[in-house]
């Protein structure tokens, strides 16, 4: 019995693993994603957890000279050409008084120039590695930047806790949509910004993030946010995580030894005492 | 075909604005992307430290008096990433470093070429902006 029991498990595994190499063909591009596809060679399959899952699990980075390179020159472990490219840049659409409160901003006041966290989504586009740590009921993300971390427990109601005090990188929970892992994000303070200088928004902050394995080394990333607070309508963006070769995220210790912000204020004092003169 | 150069290069445009250089704080407001010095000198301390590391070099003038230069560079793991490891800079040896100078008046920079003293060459920062 055990044996019949044995070679059906077998049979099933070999059925569901050539069903995901076929889905993994013919689900090439993100079927929501306005994400662009480009002309890449043959996509290796991404593979799957025992549950069926398209597998994340491991190390992701957007961008930064580890894994690009320097301009002009050759990056020193080359990766295969990304099959998709991020979704468009979009301004951010601040209702007025937002727009004008995002003015009085400069580069001193970014959260991160003095060591805190970046919120969601800008973390995600950080030049530096993150990790994936899937399980069947939580997904666990690692960040290099910021050491920062986020745990992701799914839910089907994609339900957050009743008693959530706003935080900086708010609270996430997940679910499994098809293929696309979608994760709720809230319960932010106002203090991140969204992306450039003053990209401000308020503790009504929501975000819908979207995570899909396009191919072994390449995951898309998506994230609509919603402020009713500060936006007029939701603003998309998003990023390309591929997987860095001979990466893996260590310690970063952003308050260690951190002057930039002194040279950056004398700076700006030395310019306004020039212009004073003209 | 000029139209098609000009998107892929709009679109490298794109993903290059997308990706901040540097993870934590702006480079154009500190340092002046348009103004590359080349220094040599004498390693006189090394900061090895998050968010970024940091290089003291001697320059001397022609009457040998010296003036200490604080050059900034990427962040640890960063570097390391690149091959560009903490054990190659000792101090008392000689490089020549390539900067953009700050614009806070003061003697440093943000660091982007070493040239080591066997003659290798690494980037320890990024491109001016």
């Amino acid at each position: 019995m055990k044996s019949y029991f044995n070679t059906f498990i077998v049979a099933l595994t070999a059925a569901l693993c050539l069903l995901a190499s076929r889905q993994a063909t013919a689900q090439q591009y993100p079927e929501n994603a306005p994400t662009v596809a480009t002309k890449a060679g043959p996509l290796k399959p991404f593979a799957r957890t025992a549950d069926g899952k398209p597998d994340m699990t491991g190390t992701w980075q957007a961008g930064g000279v580890s894994i690009n390179g320097e301009p002009g020159a050759p990056p020193l472990h080359p990766l295969p050409p990304a099959p998709i490219r991020p979704p468009a840049r979009q301004r951010i659409p601040y209702q007025d008084w937002a727009a004008e409160k995002q003015k009085t901003f400069t580069v001193l006041d970014d959260p991160t120039s003095n060591c805190l966290l970046p919120g969601v989504p800008r973390i995600v586009g950080m030049p530096m590695p993150l990790e994936i740590v899937q399980t069947p009921k939580e997904v666990v993300v690692l960040y290099e930047s910021f050491r920062a971390w986020r745990r992701i427990p799914i839910n089907e109601k994609l339900q957050h806790p009743n008693d959530l005090t706003p935080t900086w990188m708010g609270d996430s929970v997940g679910r499994w949509d098809g293929d696309t892992f979608v994760v709720d994000v809230t319960g932010f303070n106002d203090k991140t910004w969204l992306s450039g200088t003053g990209s401000i928004h308020t503790e009504q902050l929501h975000v819908v993030e979207r995570y899909k394995m396009i191919s072994d080394d390449t995951l898309s990333y998506e994230a609509t946010v919603e402020d009713p607070g500060a936006l007029t309508k939701p603003w998309v963006t998003g990023s390309v995580l591929r997987r860095p070769i001979d990466v893996r995220v260590e310690e970063y210790e952003c308050i260690e030894n951190n002057p930039d912000n002194e040279h950056i204020r004398k700076a700006m004092e030395l310019e306004k005492a020039k212009n004073a003169k003209k | 075909m000029r139209p098609k150069f000009l998107s892929a290069v709009a679109a490298f445009g794109l993903l290059l604005a997308a990706v901040p250089v540097w993870a934590h704080h702006s480079f154009a407001a500190e340092y002046d992307g348009k103004q590359l010095i080349t220094l040599k000198g004498a390693i006189t301390k090394v900061e090895w430290t998050n968010p970024h590391i940091y290089i003291y070099v001697d320059v001397k003038d022609a009457n040998g008096s010296a003036t200490n230069w604080a050059l900034e560079g990427y962040p640890p793991n960063t570097l390391k990433r690149t091959g560009f490891t903490r054990d190659l800079l000792k101090v008392g040896e000689e490089i020549t470093i390539t900067a953009y100078k700050s614009k806070d008046g003061t003697y440093s920079g943000a660091g982007r070429e070493v040239t080591f003293p066997d003659g290798s060459k690494k980037f320890a920062g990024p491109i001016g902006q």
